[in-house]
């Protein structure tokens, strides 16, 4: 698992990449909990070189949408895989993190 | 736990039928001759709360719901506020499922019917005695600094605790499950239960997370479920009640998914919802077989006011349900490949399985197979239900 973050505006982007299972899970909330800022206001994560996440890793995720509830912001994501799309549709998790085709696409939707 | 642990455990028996006693303990005799059971007795919730104010060693209660004084369910209210600690089984009317699901609500770890079946209590007792132990250990790792892999051991005898020990069957239907604990990770749970009209209500979890939190996480899942799956007959409503409930309070962000599917043996007709749990898939006896269709859910304990969407169908006979968990389809070689569903939905193309138990043991091999030694990343579960016949 690798994470790389980038901003842009109020935005945070972050790309993650390879796997994250029960393995690398503490690891995964680490970096994403301490690339947030208090003053972002939309975070969009960019799933396009993820391969495989686990329930460990959706948890991580749930984890860090409910804190960015908190500080009235959002989380998206983008560019997801076949097999990662069918995670977050199986699990219902696209209903807390939307999903969008391209990281554009979730941009334009951050500033409606 | 096994019965040859050397510890005897103290049971409150309490019930107002004066016949309950001799006959508990003649049924009981071996165990208590062997030093495994000792029993008190008390005649209504009263009686059983001095009872356990006096003797502070009294490990479980099995108690009936209707008496004198103080009933069963006041009991349990009672108990719960005393020792938390403290393990109940209720004893109730067959088919009294109001009571039975306020009973699970207010903290019974179980319940057994009426006319009693003492090989069935026998079991259930040791599955509530295995339970208590280990949550137990789970609280005083809580208090001292123990091993990380002492903690998942805890934590890996509490969800064997809470699995069936035994499976329904009919002259139209039969039903086996098994799961393989992975060593580390894990947090799959099934269960089966019987439900009014001879309807069985099927349940396959998988819990986020690992360690005592998610062990407990497991525990409260179970027991909401199988309380709500006796007082609801809606595969939809069952999972909203559950949710709602799970979904309080839940800062730690664990979540289960978990797809319970109601069965009726009499017509072969299945009624499901999904809380984000993987799609069975049914194999038809011609080797054919089909995906459960989907149907609108969220895994439990994420989002309260969920809805569930119910989906249903009617088994042929010789139909297979097959219900796992993704440690089955996301079981790994050396090569990092995944078994996948389509090695799956590939296990019976030769030929309809011809039992519940065949059908099971025949996945397991497949992704046995598969891995050839790879180490096991995640628990694998699977609960099979055949429609007989054909």
């Amino acid at each position: 698992m690798d994470l790389k973050s980038t901003r842009e505006g109020s935005n945070l982007i972050v790309d993650v990449e390879g796997r994250v299972d029960g393995t690398n899970a503490m690891d995964f909330q680490t970096a994403l909990e301490g690339a947030i800022q208090p003053s972002d206001q939309g975070v969009v994560m960019d799933m396009g070189q993820l391969q495989y996440i686990s329930s460990a890793g959706l948890r991580v995720i749930l984890l860090v949408a409910k804190s960015l509830q908190k500080q009235n912001a959002k989380l998206l994501g983008c560019s997801l895989s076949e097999s990662v799309r069918e995670i977050f549709a199986i699990s219902g998790f696209d209903k807390i993190v939307p999903v969008h085709d391209s990281r554009a696409d979730a941009l334009k939707a951050l500033e409606d | 736990m096994s019965e040859s642990d050397g510890e005897t455990y103290k049971i409150l028996v309490v019930d107002d039928e004066p016949d309950v006693e001799p006959l508990m303990l003649q049924r009981m005799r071996r165990h208590i001759r062997s030093g495994r059971y000792s029993f008190v007795f008390a005649q209504n919730g009263v009686e059983a709360l001095e009872v356990l104010n006096s003797d502070p060693d009294v490990d479980m209660v099995v108690s009936d719901i209707n008496m004198p004084r103080m009933d069963g369910l006041t009991l349990l209210s009672q108990i719960a506020e005393l020792n938390p600690d403290l393990r109940a089984v209720i004893v109730s009317a067959y088919g009294d499922m109001k009571n039975i699901r306020t009973a699970m609500n207010r903290g019974a770890f179980d319940f057994v019917t009426k006319p009693l079946d003492f090989d069935d209590l026998q079991v259930t007792i040791e599955r509530t005695l295995e339970n208590m132990k280990a949550w137990k250990e789970a609280l005083s790792s809580r208090d001292k600094l123990v091993s990380l892999q002492r903690e998942l051991d805890v934590a890996s005898q509490m969800q064997q605790s809470i699995l069936p020990a035994q499976f329904p069957q009919g002259d139209n239907f039969e039903v086996y499950g098994n799961m393989e604990p992975a060593r580390n990770v894990g947090g799959d749970f099934f269960d089966v239960v019987l439900l009014d009209d001879g309807k069985i209500g099927l349940a396959i979890a998988d819990v986020s997370g690992k360690g005592v939190p998610a062990a407990l996480f497991m525990m409260s899942s179970r027991t909401l479920l199988k309380g709500s799956a006796i007082g609801l007959t809606e595969p939809g409503k069952v999972l909203r009640e559950v949710n709602n409930l799970l979904a309080e309070d839940n800062e730690s962000a664990m979540f289960v998914t978990v797809l319970y599917a109601v069965y009726n043996p009499a017509t072969g007709h299945l009624s499901y919802a999904n809380g984000g749990h993987n799609l069975p898939v049914i194999f038809h006896g011609d080797g054919s077989c089909t995906v459960l269709p989907y149907t609108e859910g969220l895994a439990l304990a994420v989002l309260s006011g969920v809805e569930f969407v119910e989906g249903e169908l009617t088994l042929a006979p010789g139909d297979t349900l097959v219900l796992y968990t993704d440690g089955v389809n996301e079981a790994m070689d050396a090569e990092n490949e995944e078994f996948g569903m389509g090695r799956l939905q590939a296990v019976f193309a030769g030929g309809a399985p011809q039992s519940a138990e065949a059908a099971n043991e025949a996945v397991f091999a497949a992704v046995r197979e598969f891995v050839s030694g790879a180490p096991q990343s995640d628990d694998i579960t699977c609960l099979t239900l055949r429609r007989r016949g054909a």
